[in-house]
């Protein structure tokens, strides 16, 4: 244990760091290409991309040591991980993880092993690709610790139940359920005290685990923090507001991890501190995500993580760029109603409240106020055949989004995980149409 | 006939009629308040109508069938419609029907919680049954009354008991699988008594030796459609000795001791002793253990495991069953139905070569 802890700590604060700095000087000494500089749409790299990087690589390269060193949860995105900061967990996500994974793109190698145990090609491509990676021990990221528990949350989707009930089978430690209750207009006491009472049933379980207990006032702290942080993401989100907006949507996916992964930190903080100040100095001296923007979007669902270079590529090539997104947005809306003075209360209705766990009129009026705030003139919304809850309903959204905000809308058939379930060619044409139809 | 049944119960019982859709949901509430409650599954076949075109194909067919159905005023005569917590799709469907167009009439929801009960789901599905007869009450009819409750939850603990006998002596019941799950899934929209009083003339026809002559074998899945499926086994030389369906089977509650004295927590004391069933998220342990006694008691010498494309909560615990299954020697026949449509030639000649199997003395479980 002593042992862990102690690689644990080097691997975090000094092979990682290390590391992350031979690579820089790496690349500043690997000599530059000679020939004239291929020409491309984008505007100059945010100089935060260097930070961004060396976070996620000291986070996967100090958790390859996490197991036997902290304790280690596995939880969901939506998952209300305050409660475990405290305690001192290291936290693994596992659609983080299976975002890697398909941007590496070996779901269908990860896929094949559990077809082959019987999961369907049918079910979510992120529960294929980590059932696929545990059982395989396959990862792009080096290794996963293996974690002391399992903490999932229904806010996103009911499949994470069935996947980490998956994976509490395979590593055989509990699993712990935040179960939310869908929210139909307005979300009834009785839901609201339901979820309250499973944060504390939590509560129980992670001291139990940890032989800890937690402070308030440390609870406090972390709640404290991951308000910032939200409030932080979402001021990086409110840059593109302006025209042209900073950055492009499909770098909004990437910055998004440490919200998602380290959300209730300070390295989460200062990092969405300097990325603000970054983003806010670009809107002040005209510097644009695109050399030229000329056509506002908004995207829905998750990214097609695999093809996020091809699709940027070819929008940014015509002017187009992605200033908002639905699913970027969902880690400020969420985070920022959570308070540090009540922080079970204030957790109950965040994690209750989140775009997925929300009736369509809910989705719709959000759908209608960010093209309004970020004056979008259209919208790609992803039907996603790896996530059904954020997909059904999108051809009403659609043909309403239409109609009462005025904007021109395209759905787009795709999988955010395996590119099995993608046509490249179609969606380029389908696209490119799209496009041709603002001219 | 289902039209003419539920206007016949609203006119000559006064009656209030609510479409469900699957799975779970506190019948005897409905029923404690008079209102006749109609199973929506699908329904089978090709989508009536346009409007399932709103959902994605890769969306189960149960519930684009269903929006298809409701949407082309197919549910029309009933006075709401009751949408339990089941899963993503029909969950999504509870919002995009009453919501963006397809069903104008009131809309319920019954969201049950998720994984084993715990101190706070109990309190939970106890409130959210309280708020539903208070929904339900919208209706224009009265909450129920505990006596009401709890004459409603003995006659369906006698419906109950009256099927799991009727499992029990599948073997002596001198009716083909087609029409005894015919009877069964007529619970689907008959009122209680009415379907209780069917049940009992099938009863009647119990013989003392064993009327069926076929291989016994398992059946495990969401809803046993296309029915034809039953006609399929027989011809190959079989009979369903036991099922899991969840449209019948799991849905027969075993407990035999239940305090009435306060029948709200009898409820959910029913909710908690229910088959294990993946849509309440259930364990997957207690779940396997649960079919070998099913299995064990049928006699049955292998297992379908017959599951509706699309279908998530059931397609997660697929690959337990095939593992459990496979551990234990027990033959299996993976079978992946589609609502729509009927099965292909090739599935038929799957099911037959898997029942000539059985037929060997060597593949008794």
């Amino acid at each position: 244990m002593i042992t862990r802890r102690i690689q644990y700590e080097i691997a975090g604060n000094v092979v990682g760091p290390f590391l992350t700095s031979l690579d820089k000087w790496r690349k500043k000494l690997r000599p530059k290409k000679k020939g004239p500089k291929k020409e491309h749409p984008f505007g100059p790299p945010l100089e935060s991309v260097n930070r961004l990087k060396d976070i996620m690589t000291r986070y996967y390269f100090q958790g390859r040591y996490a197991d036997g060193a902290v304790p280690v949860a596995w939880v969901t995105s939506g998952f209300p991980v305050e409660i475990f900061r405290p305690l001192g967990f290291w936290t693994v996500y596992p659609e983080n993880h299976a975002a890697i994974c398909s941007v590496q793109r070996v779901v269908p190698e990860l896929s094949d092993v559990v077809e082959k145990e019987g999961y369907a090609r049918d079910l979510c491509g992120y529960a294929r690709a980590d059932i696929g990676s545990v059982m395989t021990g396959k990862t792009p990221v080096g290794r996963l610790p293996k974690p002391d528990l399992l903490a999932c949350c229904t806010n996103i989707c009911q499949t994470v139940l069935y996947w980490y009930r998956a994976l509490a089978e395979h590593f055989k430690i509990p699993l712990v359920l935040i179960d939310t209750p869908y929210v139909y207009g307005e979300a009834p006491e009785h839901h609201r005290q339901y979820v309250k009472d499973q944060l504390l049933e939590l509560l129980e379980v992670a001291q139990k685990i940890t032989g800890k207990t937690i402070e308030p006032e440390a609870l406090a702290e972390v709640t404290r923090k991951a308000n910032i942080g939200s409030k932080l993401w979402g001021r990086c989100l409110d840059a593109s507001k302006n025209k042209p907006a900073p950055w492009t949507g499909f770098d909004e996916f990437f910055h998004m991890a440490p919200i998602v992964s380290l959300r209730g930190s300070d390295e989460c903080n200062d990092y969405y501190r300097g990325l603000a100040e970054e983003l806010e100095d670009r809107v002040k001296r005209g510097v644009g995500g695109l050399k030229k923007e000329t056509h506002r979007l908004m995207w829905d669902n998750l990214p097609i993580w695999f093809n996020v270079r091809g699709m940027s590529d070819l929008l940014a090539q015509n002017g187009f760029n992605f200033v908002c997104t639905t699913y970027t947005n969902a880690w400020y809306e969420a985070g920022k109603v959570i308070d540090e003075r009540d922080p079970m209360g204030s957790a109950a209705k965040a994690y209750t409240h989140i775009i997925l766990n929300e009736d369509l009129p809910k989705r719709l009026s959000l759908m209608k106020r960010l093209a309004r705030e970020y004056d979008v003139v259209g919208a790609v919304l992803h039907s996603d055949r790896s996530c059904k809850p954020y997909s059904i309903g999108q051809y009403d959204l659609k043909d309403r989004l239409q109609a009462e905000a005025n904007i021109r809308v395209m759905v787009l058939e795709a999988d955010h995980a395996d590119p099995r379930a993608f046509s490249a060619e179609q969606a380029d044409n389908r696209l490119t149409a799209f496009m041709e139809s603002f001219a | 006939m289902r039209k003419a049944y539920i206007e016949e119960q609203k006119s000559r019982h006064g009656r209030k009629a609510v479409v469900v859709l699957p799975v779970h949901y506190p019948r005897e509430i409905l029923t404690a308040m008079n209102v006749l409650a109609v199973e929506l599954w699908g329904p089978p076949g090709p989508p009536r109508g346009p409007e399932a075109g709103r959902l994605q194909t890769y969306v189960c067919a149960v519930v684009r069938n269903a929006l298809a159905f409701i949407a082309s005023g197919g549910a029309d005569v009933a006075d709401g419609a009751l949408f339990p917590h089941t899963c993503d799709s029909v969950q999504g469907l509870a919002t995009l029907a009453p919501d963006f167009g397809g069903w104008k009439k009131p809309a319920f929801r019954f969201i049950h919680p998720k994984g084993p009960l715990r101190a706070s789901s109990r309190a939970f599905i106890r409130a959210e049954m309280v708020a539903l007869a208070q929904s339900l009450a919208t209706l224009g009819v009265a909450p129920p009354t505990d006596d009401a409750l709890r004459d409603a939850i003995r006659l369906h603990r006698e419906i109950d008991a009256l099927k799991l006998r009727l499992a029990d002596r599948r073997a002596y019941l001198p009716v083909n699988d087609a029409d005894y799950y015919r009877v069964l899934r007529r619970g689907e929209f008959l009122w209680p008594t009415d379907h209780l009083n069917e049940l009992r003339d099938i009863e009647r026809k119990l013989l003392d030796t064993p009327a069926q002559k076929g291989i016994p074998i398992f059946i495990t899945g969401y809803v046993p459609e296309p029915m034809s499926i039953f006609d399929v086994v027989a011809e190959a030389g079989a009979y369903v000795a036991g099922d899991d369906y969840a449209a019948v089977g799991r849905r027969v509650n075993s407990r035999t001791e239940l305090d009435l004295s306060d029948p709200w927590a009898a409820l959910v004391d029913l909710y908690d002793s229910a088959s294990p069933c993946p849509t309440h998220s259930a364990e997957q342990a207690p779940r396997l253990a649960h079919l070998d006694a099913i299995m064990q008691r049928c006699g049955a010498r292998g297992v379908i495991i017959h599951e509706q494309k699309f279908c998530e909560p059931q397609l997660f615990d697929v690959p337990a069953l095939r593992r459990h299954f496979g551990a234990h020697g027990i033959p299996q026949l993976y079978l992946e139905g589609e609502l729509e449509s009927d099965f292909s030639g090739q599935a038929r000649t799957r099911i037959e070569a898997f029942i000539e199997t059985l037929s060997s003395p060597r593949s008794a479980a």
